[in-house]
């Protein structure tokens, strides 16, 4: 009976697996019951979902663009170089 | 449908039409700034070689962002066997401040107010996620930026860094309870 009586921090380790893989009714039902009661708790789980939805909004092509770097010039000439290597040794 | 202009062909103009993109995308997946301008090159040297099976239906952009995606992995790959779990346990000790003899909180998950919702906000909270992750050890930062940018399931990492499930889990929630924390001292400015 007590199994699915969790603790803040086994709460927290259950939550994240939860966004891993499916869990077991029971542990599903112990965390939601586990949150019925716990404001902090609750807090964390919706801090990990919007770090998660942040992460991956922020995803493709366009937008990963979070980290402002560019390549840098001699990276790119290496890079130039190479590609002329191979596009032109092809021939 | 192959490609029709010779400009699109042309690796060079990949280079120079995405590549500053390509190297933002490798680079927020992966540390090393060589390392990230390699991946660059052998997307596009890889996207030279099949340029034939290129179909057309998507943009060039996708099509490269897919062919380093691959190569991201494959980067992975030939690293795994040197790192080891040793660094990700030593961060076993942070966890446990947080929670009194009860197991309860006592440092408190703090009240982050509304999402950022600028384009100014999440830029800068991107760029806080990422100064988080080159904090945490580096295999534990790459298992956690497969699971939740390239949305990769726990079996492809297991099987990637040949790890158990259990201890791929374990990795995961100690990424997330770290990068929680940095964040709120980092970004949501917690006094300490």
């Amino acid at each position: 009976m007590r199994h699915w009586i969790f603790s803040c921090k086994q709460i927290t380790g259950k939550i994240s697996e939860s966004m891993d893989r499916k869990l077991p009714l029971l542990e599903r039902m112990g965390i939601r019951f586990h949150l019925m009661m716990c404001k902090l708790c609750t807090r964390y789980q919706k801090q990990l979902r919007f770090i998660r939805e942040t992460l991956r909004s922020g995803d493709g092509s366009k937008e990963s663009s979070a980290i402002s770097c560019e390549l840098s010039h001699e990276g790119r000439k290496r890079i130039k170089k190479n590609l002329l290597e191979e596009t032109e040794g092809g021939k | 449908m192959p490609l029709e202009s010779k400009q699109e062909n042309d690796p060079l103009v990949w280079l120079e039409q995405h590549g500053d993109s390509l190297y933002r995308f490798a680079r927020s997946r992966v540390r090393d700034s060589f390392a990230a301008e390699d991946l660059v090159q052998e997307t596009l040297l890889g996207a030279y070689r099949s340029r034939d099976k290129f179909s057309g239906q998507s943009a060039v952009s996708t099509w490269l962002i897919g062919i380093l995606k691959h190569k991201i992995m494959d980067y992975y790959r030939k690293l795994t066997p040197e790192s080891g779990d040793d660094t990700i346990d030593e961060f076993a000790y942070n966890m446990d401040g947080l929670f009194n003899e009860k197991e309860k909180w006592k440092i408190k998950p703090g009240d982050w107010g509304g999402d950022p919702k600028s384009v100014y906000e999440r830029k800068e909270l991107m760029a806080a996620i990422h100064t988080c992750l080159g904090e945490m050890p580096e295999k534990m930062s790459r298992v956690y930026t497969l699971r939740e940018m390239e949305g990769a399931t726990t079996d492809e990492i297991c099987k990637l860094f040949q790890t158990g499930k259990s201890n791929c889990w374990v990795i995961l929630y100690r990424a997330r309870m770290l990068l929680r924390r940095c964040l709120e001292i980092s970004w949501f400015g917690e006094k300490e």
